[in-house]
């Protein structure tokens, strides 16, 4: 059996244990086992699902939640980023910044939403700046620790070799804390949509998150569990396209 | 600041016997070393290299050898003393005791990076390296990884990386000691080969006496640390080109070993000969 004959077979057993899980479930519901006011069988959450995209009111609100996780997850990476950057560059700065940092990586960031409510409204601002921060954090310290602990060796090396602060900068500096941030990027992709989500749960007009507790407060079982299915489907996707670019970047490491 | 490090774009005149054979590429004067607060690893160290003489820097452990290499390639601020360079900073490549290449470059960039920081284009810069790799015994490894290399051929790129700038003048910090005894000899016979084919000049750190014997033209003993000086010098009268096994059964080879042995003791403190 060769390796990609061993690859298929996991996947095909994978997809069958999903599908005897939810053939169970359908069962389950359609026999009375289930009490489908709690869990509806799966073809009921693909019918809402359907009905949900056809009737064609999801988009606004797709477009909303992921203006805010993408804008929130853009600008932390960013933010982040040059503040890990600079703090690890700049000892002073990073005796300025540090408490505060361990002090909003320790606690839950999402106790924020409802200040950032009283601060930028319900619109898009609070979504986005509780999507920030939630990345920004994560980001600052996977940067730091990245240029921390770069090699001095590979400093010296090229050093040695004739390069001046720039190439160590891009020789040795960036390439190390890539790694460190790719290592990072997935957990920031969903802190992204938290941050998104939960700011919508706390006030909003629109969203996904404004759709799913405006659901549960009608306790619609179907709907909640059709959005939660529209969001993980998003994250899954951005996941996959995070894998790509991290096997892209960091080729050298499982070449 | 007492430290100074300097730069000297013409070699010193008038070279003294026996320390300088001709033009000079490197005078060490009165060096001093220390890490942060400690006593001074080594303390008024003094020596000259001159143009493709080879000379071995031996001791034991942790007497600061690596430092002095160190101090000459401008990564150590000195504490006291000077280091006199004959030769461009770009003429002057150091061959570090471990085999780090930058992990995200395949080995012929890796090769390339020196190349490229001398301003050679990246195509330029691409063809030489896979030169270079050819004539080190890995041509068509240019496109793999570090990861993908075993030990001695990580060295061998390194070899490249420093070689393929041309310097006039070679530091070594114990370059193959974490090869296995084979690979060792193969690697060092043919640096060895290339090191006096170019006449190239070469302070080399050891702390194998054979090693430094066979390789060199003086061999230098530094003491015991902390504060550690030279204790002797031997210079070593066997003709080049040397091969690396035939060496050893050249009659000059086993007394020197023995005074090597017993004046290595007796700066450890032991008053042995083996």
């Amino acid at each position: 059996m060769s390796a990609s004959d061993r690859g298929l077979s996991v996947a095909l057993r994978r997809t069958l244990g999903l599908a005897l899980l939810l053939a169970f479930w359908e069962w389950g519901a359609r026999a009375g086992v289930i009490d489908p006011f709690y869990a509806p069988a799966p073809s009921t959450v693909a019918g809402t699902l359907f009905a949900l995209f056809q009737g064609g009111t999801l988009y606004p609100h797709i477009a909303a939640t992921f203006s805010a996780a993408l804008l929130g997850l853009g600008a932390g990476l960013l933010i982040g980023g040059l503040l890990g950057f600079t703090a690890a560059l700049i000892r002073p700065l990073a005796d300025l910044l540090e408490p505060f940092m361990m002090l909003l990586n320790a606690v839950p960031r999402v106790i924020l939403a409802p200040l950032f409510v009283i601060w930028f409204g319900i619109d898009l601002g609070s979504k986005v700046a509780l999507s920030l921060v939630l990345v920004a954090v994560l980001v600052f310290f996977a940067v730091y620790n990245g240029i921390r602990d770069v090699d001095r060796r590979l400093v010296e090396r090229v050093l040695t070799l004739g390069g001046g602060r720039l190439a160590v900068l891009r020789e040795v500096y960036l390439p190390s804390v890539t790694a460190w941030v790719m290592g990072s990027l997935r957990v920031a992709v969903g802190f992204a949509f938290t941050g998104a989500v939960v700011g919508e749960f706390v006030a909003s007009s629109r969203g996904l998150g404004y759709l799913l507790s405006f659901a549960q407060s009608t306790y619609n079982a179907a709907q909640t569990l059709a959005l939660i299915l529209i969001v993980m489907a998003f994250v899954l996707l951005l996941f996959w396209l995070g894998g790509w670019l991290e096997r892209r970047l960091l080729r050298w490491r499982h070449p | 600041m007492s430290a100074r490090l300097q730069v000297l774009p013409q070699p010193e005149p008038a070279p003294r016997a026996p320390e300088a054979l001709g033009e000079r590429l490197l005078a060490v004067r009165g060096l001093t070393l220390r890490y942060g607060r400690n006593p001074p690893a080594v303390e008024e160290v003094e020596f000259a290299v001159a143009a493709g003489e080879l000379v071995s820097l031996v001791g034991p452990s942790g007497c600061g050898k690596s430092t002095i290499l160190r101090a000459i390639a401008g990564l150590h601020r000195p504490e006291r003393g000077t280091v006199e360079l004959g030769v461009a900073r770009r003429a002057l490549g150091f061959l570090f005791q471990d085999d780090a290449l930058l992990p995200w470059r395949t080995a012929r960039d890796n090769v390339a990076l020196g190349l490229r920081f001398a301003g050679m284009s990246r195509r330029e810069a691409r063809a030489e390296a896979e030169a270079w790799l050819a004539r080190l015994g890995l041509a068509g490894l240019g496109g793999r990884y570090p990861a993908q290399l075993s030990g001695g051929q990580r060295k061998r790129v390194a070899l490249a990386q420093v070689l393929a700038l041309r310097p006039r003048l070679l530091l070594m910090d114990e370059p193959f000691a974490a090869l296995d005894a084979i690979v060792r000899q193969q690697v060092t016979q043919e640096l060895l080969r290339w090191v006096e084919r170019e006449g190239i000049a070469v302070v080399l750190v050891t702390h194998d006496l054979e090693e430094a014997i066979a390789l060199a033209d003086r061999v230098l003993l530094l003491g015991q640390g902390p504060r550690a000086r030279i204790q002797a010098r031997h210079p070593v009268d066997i003709p080049r080109p040397r091969d690396l096994v035939a060496v050893r059964g050249h009659p000059a080879f086993a007394p020197l070993y023995r005074r090597l042995w017993r004046d290595l003791s007796r700066a450890m403190g032991r008053e042995e000969t083996p």
